[in-house]
């Protein structure tokens, strides 16, 4: 009988035990996985979002809010006279209720900015001009609101009319409602402010020259931050609460799977005294019976994080279609993550089967001949 | 001088007194202005976006609630308003283009046929005369003090007393009861969300439940803009017809 096969038969010993054991792991990793993936997923949307719109710097006053406060638009002025700033384009940007929908997204766009050259009419076409009343849909908020073309399309007390569905590239942009922004600005009372401006810059920038970009447009405009657009949002205060409250009840329901394993180690330890007292007996080392224990603790953190994985991706994939966040969120189940995962998972078998390992090295041969 | 003496007596206990001192920190963020609100309400499967004007200030509440969508009931719209312990009234209106007073003996109709009367959007009752704390409670994992209200002599009001349970921490009603002269409870609202903006925690969700028609409403807050510009017939009759958005104060 081989090393491994003595492993897996201790484990085999108490199938129920051992499952439950792997059930309390999965589901620690499950919660890794699955909050993790969709914290990251936020994030990730909101820079592909930016990547497709082409912005290298967003200037926002994005803080513990989802949405950015609103500025005076003449932040767009002074932003545009800064050396090396290509182009700029004011977005108005909400988070909001619309109709039957809980949370919709609402860009309003500036009429002719560079934020629109991304979004690719599916069906319809674009608003005519500025001031027509009219609307255009990502293709996953078509489907949340259930609207095609023609549709009206109720936007606080204002009746637009839906006259095309785009495909914008990236989730966030396909979750929009897109409008013209001085349309959207008359209808929400919000003339001469924006909360988002949009930057291009002039030619071809590397990190160090686009956060000294960042830099002058700070100084020139104070009451907003200007940010790379691939970290505006995991910057953000929002960003930074969701990341640590997605690691932090995840870390507790590993701790929960900690327990659980040091439990099931303990108990195999203290019901196979005898046999690992003969084992000492017949000439196995103590190191050999310590690392014993620990393969076992390790193994049960290998399968219970598998399994977690498994459950985890199937967590975030039933999130992601809860009409509550439909087309708001994208899980980002990486190969990374899984594998951070499931290494998690074997750092904490590990852990957890120190203590009954190093018990299990204090037992003495002699113990045996008690019975 | 004598006056002078009771009058100082009475702000020094009025001071001291601890559920006086909570009721009188809620009710000066009750009054905090103009804003612009705009909620989804949730009626026994009907859905309704509204819009929401009100008018704030010490001594005087005015109120508009519009229906945005669906189309079929957009426009209808109540105006609700009280000065100081004047009766509270109102206006209904009824698109095309009917407009029904409200009196004070009609503050117990529901709001668009949801679980809360025009009293609940209007009465303040924070603003009333007698208060004490009359326990603790965790709610929510919050620490709560239940701060139990009743209305004065001067005080009108169709309920003969409120209890709120307020988050002291964050200074937010986490549960309200309302209480008919009977005993009997009339209507609980629960605060299912808080959000915070510029440090204060404001209820953002709610769901009112009605004891005596045992129905519930969930209110979701959307949007809130405060210090907003209102012009002088937004809180007329005249007014509810209009249901565009007031202008932000400039920055």
């Amino acid at each position: 009988m081989s090393f491994f096969t003595i492993i897996i038969r201790g484990l085999w010993r108490r199938p129920v035990r051992t499952g439950l054991t792997l059930l309390g792991i999965a589901i620690g990793i499950a919660a890794v996985v699955a909050l993790v993936g969709i914290s990251r997923g936020f994030e990730k949307s909101w820079g592909a979002g930016a990547k497709q719109r082409g912005i290298d710097v967003v200037v926002s006053t994005l803080n513990s809010g989802l949405t950015p406060k609103p500025f005076s638009t003449t932040v767009r002025d002074r932003v545009a006279a800064i050396p090396d700033v290509g182009a700029t384009c004011s977005v108005f940007v909400d988070l909001t209720s619309v109709e039957s929908a809980s949370m919709i997204m609402v860009s309003a766009r500036e009429w002719g900015g560079f934020s629109w050259g991304n979004l690719k009419l599916v069906a319809g076409r674009m608003p005519k001009d500025a001031m027509e009343p009219a609307v255009v849909l990502g293709q996953s908020a078509a489907e949340s609101l259930k609207k095609k073309i023609g549709d009206p399309l109720q936007l606080e007390s204002k009746e637009l009319t839906v006259v095309g569905i785009v495909d914008g590239g990236a989730l966030v942009e396909n979750g929009s409602v897109v409008l013209s922004l001085p349309l959207f600005q008359e209808i929400t009372g919000n003339q001469g402010r924006i909360n988002i401006l949009d930057v291009r810059a002039a030619h071809e920038m590397n990190e160090a020259e686009m956060r000294k970009l960042c830099d002058r447009i700070n100084s020139a405009v104070p009451e907003a931050k200007a940010a790379i657009a691939s970290e505006h949002i995991s910057n953000s205060e929002a960003s930074r609460f969701i990341r640590a409250m997605s690691w932090g009840t995840s870390l507790l329901a590993v701790l929960v799977g900690v327990l659980g394993v040091m439990n099931t180690m303990l108990m195999t330890v203290f019901e196979r005294r005898q046999e690992m007292c003969i084992l000492l007996a017949i000439g196995w080392k103590r190191g050999r019976i310590t690392r014993m224990i620990l393969w076992e603790s390790a193994v049960l953190g290998l399968l219970g994080g598998s399994l977690g994985v498994l459950i985890g991706v199937f967590g975030a994939k039933i999130l992601q279609r809860l009409p509550a966040v439909n087309g708001l969120l994208e899980p980002d189940l990486s190969p990374q993550l899984l594998a951070i995962s499931v290494a998690i998972s074997v750092v904490v078998g590990v852990f957890s089967g120190l203590y009954p390992a190093w018990r299990s090295s204090r037992l003495s041969p002699s113990l045996a001949l008690q019975g | 001088m004598k006056t002078l003496f009771a009058l100082l007596f009475t702000t020094l206990t009025a001071a001291a007194d601890p559920a006086t001192d909570l009721a009188a920190r809620l009710n000066s963020l009750q009054q905090d202005g103009t804003s612009f609100i705009r909620v989804k309400m949730e009626i026994q499967q009907t859905t309704l976006q509204v819009q929401i004007k009100q008018r704030r200030i010490p001594g005087a509440t005015e109120v508009v609630y519009q229906i945005l969508w669906p189309k079929e009931r957009a426009g209808e719209a109540v105006l609700l308003r009280k000065t100081a312990n004047q009766a509270a009234s109102g206006a209904l209106f009824m698109p095309p283009g009917t407009v029904t007073k409200l009196d004070s003996s009609r503050m117990k109709e529901p709001l668009f046929g949801s679980a809360l009367c025009y009293a609940d959007i209007l009465e303040n009752f924070f603003a009333w005369e007698h208060h004490a704390i009359v326990g603790t409670e965790m709610l929510d994992r919050a620490s709560c003090q239940i701060l139990e209200s009743k209305p004065g002599k001067g005080d009108r009001s169709i309920y003969a007393s409120v209890r709120t349970w307020v988050d002291t921490r964050r200074l937010v009603p986490l549960r309200v009861e309302k209480y008919f002269a009977s005993g009997k409870l009339a209507r609980r609202i629960e605060t299912t969300r808080v959000v915070t903006n510029d440090g204060h925690a404001t209820p953002a969700n709610l769901t009112v439940h009605d004891a005596a028609r045992n129905s519930s409403t969930d209110i979701d807050g959307s949007n809130i803009k405060r210090g907003v510009v209102f012009d002088d017939a937004t809180f007329t009759a005249e007014g509810l017809r209009q249901t565009a958005a007031p202008r932000a104060k400039a920055d």
